[in-house]
């Protein structure tokens, strides 16, 4: 019996174990696969292979019951998750329901999740900006959350190093606040995006820029890309639904079939995770406890690195979940502020107009990616009464448009044959960074229990006058460079969205210099458990304004690699 | 269960009994398949019959012809409210007296030109406090809706999309900038 024990706890023993198989665990896991490490990923959701488990991928529209429509039923029964402009009948499979993981809205919250093989990484809106040093900066020049223990020159490399492997298509901009990276080429900005883009410069000379948006899409076809069996995109715009050619970097079609291919990976899903094992004796952790997802047994696994991936909040959730003598109010949280400091991005304005110029002109074909603004609001020097600026996307898109007015013949005729070409629409909207606060948090509810007997997160998140002044300035300032572009019937909106539907929660388990105000090294190791790596958005000590995928893949890369070459001293 | 599937059974069972000489088909059945609504064989004919006023039958196929009434009563039954429902069953079931008032007798039989003149006048129909301003906005709702999703289910449709304006699931590289005069436009004459 004993032997038989000593057996068992042998073959649930890795040489690292990665919580979470989203963008940011795959990362890591496939780093530390290449470099020969047995690694076991966790997964609470089901397993999605790659193109076997897209079963709308290649669906007409027709062939969907409701066209595309959440049936009403499902909408009353999911009011959170019904809101995020991805859950359609294509989609919807791919995104948690609000009853599978309840959490307690302390201030409103929409918290969108998708559990499975590749959790979100399916649904991203593969928007790929790096983060330069006005961003890494921010906290330290501006005097809020705490300074960054980092800089760009620190995750350039890594920056480089996931991009070759993911592929980015994107232009050369040689912007300072944008730095640019190892592109494929980009894809083309419209006639009436180009005129915008030159408007910019006759009115604001080389203050504001509007670029092609970086994006996480095979522009061209290469041989590493042909090694990962993905194909170059074909401007589908169907992603939500997974890729079958692995147009767009997913989990699902990159990172994790490579990992398995090296026979280093065992991945495991319906691994519902329940805390970090913390060994008193050993001063570390030593593995990771599960309840199987159907079975509702608990199971542990041991390693001696263990990488944090659960997405922002969930890994707060581990991390608070992880209890022991020596850490009583979570794994590695001797100072308190474990959960504290969440912040994410202010997505709730927007402006749109008309253009009445190039007429003549129309848009054939699709493309990925749209027109993106980067942040030019205090960059060099604090020049509002708000800290901090916004990024913003901006697009134009002309379309004919049938005539249905009337019944009969009439209305036959028409919708068989549009040739109604509306005015050119312009659209934008911003994506504004949050200042981490205390008072912004996430903590464990003590009475409410999930489905799994685990404690229910509760979530206490909203913005501040920042956000409002940030808002106001948005509105105005993109007003202005519509009405200088010669747009017309412009609008703004806002439409007070809660936080959360941004899908860019960040924070609560911050990295710093400093173990008094910090959870995380510069290696993303937690400060009082070395052989802990956070490297998720919940890892984020300030937000800036860019999409912040891109540099969780990098976080996780440079910290697979430190956990490595720790082994090894 | 796939409605679409049921009813194909449905229609096979009844015209399986069709051959039993005893089988009284008088009585106006309610169809289970819209587990929301209430709605009756003879309802769903004329909902057809509306319909098919709207996009109409030609060389190219219309809307009754390809099932958009089904479509429509799947959209109804799945996708609305239940207020909304409630008005839509409400102005189905008003409008044969509405059609009766305004036209000259059953809107089955009146000739393809009064049909349209009743939707028409019908969409235009304002409600107010009154009882029958009740019922005039449920009949404008149930004809709104009911073109609304007309024209959804006959676009796209399987015979629409694959035969007559085929859809690509692959459209092809950007071009930000194409001159219309540029662009060969098939007329499809409906």
């Amino acid at each position: 019996m004993a032997n038989l024990n000593i057996q068992s706890k042998e073959q649930r023993t890795y040489e690292a174990i990665v919580i979470g198989s989203g963008i940011s665990g795959s990362w890591a896991a496939k780093e530390l696969c290449d470099l020969g490490v047995k690694t076991l990923m966790l997964e609470r959701g089901r397993n999605v292979e790659h193109i076997k488990d897209y079963p709308t991928t290649n669906m007409l529209p027709y062939e969907f019951e409701h066209r595309g429509q959440v049936p009403q039923k499902i909408k009353d029964e999911n009011p959170v998750v019904s809101k995020c402009y991805a859950f359609r009948e294509d989609a919807m499979h791919f995104f948690v329901k609000d009853g599978e993981h309840p959490y307690v809205q302390e201030k409103p919250f929409d918290w969108i999740r998708g559990y499975q093989v590749g959790g979100k990484s399916l649904l991203w809106a593969r928007q790929v900006q790096r983060w330069s040093d006005f961003d890494f900066e921010g906290p330290a020049r501006d005097g809020f959350a705490v300074d960054w223990p980092i800089r760009y020159k620190d995750i350039a490399s890594w920056y480089s190093h996931v991009e070759k492997f993911a592929g980015v298509s994107g232009n050369k901009d040689g912007l300072p606040n944008l730095p640019d990276g190892e592109f494929l080429p980009g894809y083309d900005l419209n006639i009436v995006e180009k005129h915008f883009q030159e408007q910019l410069k006759k009115n604001y000379g080389n203050d504001r820029h509007m670029i092609s948006a970086r994006c996480a899409h095979i522009h061209e076809a290469r041989p590493e890309f042909t090694a990962q069996g993905r194909a170059f995109c074909q401007n589908r715009n169907l992603c939500q639904r997974g890729c079958p050619f692995g147009g767009y970097f997913s989990s699902n079609s990159s990172t994790i079939p490579w990992a398995l291919k090296t026979g280093n990976l065992t991945l495991r899903p319906d691994a519902v995770v329940h805390s970090i094992i913390y060994d008193e004796q050993a001063g570390k952790a030593t593995g990771v406890r599960i309840i199987d997802a159907h079975t509702k047994e608990m199971e542990e696994f041991y390693a001696p690195v263990i990488f944090l991936n659960a997405a922002a909040l969930n890994s707060n959730l581990i991390l608070m979940n992880s209890t022991s003598n020596r850490f009583p109010n979570g794994l590695g949280n001797d100072n308190g502020l474990l959960g504290k400091y969440v912040a994410f991005h202010n997505y709730r304005a927007q402006v749109s107009g008309q253009y009445e110029g190039h007429l003549e002109y129309t848009t054939s074909g699709g493309r990925p990616t749209s027109g993106y603004f980067p942040r030019f609001r205090n960059v060099y020097k604090q020049e509002t009464d708000f800290l901090r600026g916004y990024a913003a996307g901006f697009s134009a898109s002309r379309g004919v448009r049938p005539n249905t007015e009337g019944i009969g013949m009439d209305l036959k005729n028409n919708l068989l044959n549009p040739d109604q070409y509306g005015p050119w629409y312009v659209g934008s909207h911003m994506m504004g960074e949050t200042i981490p606060k205390e008072s912004n948090y996430v903590a464990l509810d003590p009475n409410l229990t999930d489905p799994y007997g685990m404690p229910q997160l509760k979530i206490h998140v909203d913005y501040d006058d920042n956000d409002e002044k940030m808002i106001k300035d948005y509105q105005e300032q993109m007003s202005e460079m519509f009405e200088k572009a010669g747009f017309t019937n412009i609008r703004v909106n806002d439409d007070h969205r809660v936080p959360g539907l941004d899908i860019h929660e960040m924070g609560g388990v911050r990295m710093g210099k400093d173990p008094k105000t910090s959870l995380l090294n510069a290696n993303h190791q937690l400060h009082a458990v070395p052989n802990v790596y956070v490297t998720d958005g919940a890892s984020m000590t300030s937000t800036s304004t860019q999409n912040p995928s891109l540099t969780y893949m990098a976080f996780a890369a440079r910290a697979a690699h430190h956990a490595v070459a720790e082994s090894k001293k | 269960m796939n409605r679409r599937i049921a009813l194909r059974h449905l229609a096979l069972i009844s015209g399986g009994l069709a051959f039993i000489p005893s089988c009284d088909f008088s009585s106006d059945d309610i169809l289970t398949a819209y587990e929301n609504l209430k709605i009756t064989q003879s309802q769903k004919q004329l909902l057809g019959d509306i319909s098919n006023v709207i996009i109409p039958a030609g060389e190219i196929k219309g809307a009754l012809e390809i099932e958009v009434p089904d479509f429509i009563l799947v959209m109804v039954d799945d996708c609305l409210t239940s207020e909304q429902q409630t008005l839509f069953t409400t102005g189905l079931a008003a409008f044969p007296d509405y059609a009766k008032k305004t036209g000259n007798g059953n809107f089955s039989g009146l000739r393809n030109k009064e049909k349209e003149t009743i939707i028409l006048s019908g969409q235009k129909l304002e409600g107010d406090e009154t009882e029958e301003g009740a019922t005039n906005k449920a009949i404008s709702y149930f004809l709104n809706t009911t073109k609304r999703f007309t024209i959804q289910g006959y676009m796209a449709s399987e015979y629409i999309q694959s035969e007559i304006m085929p859809y690509s699931l692959i459209p092809g590289a950007y071009n930000g900038s194409v001159l219309i005069s540029d662009i060969q436009k098939p007329r499809i004459n409906g």
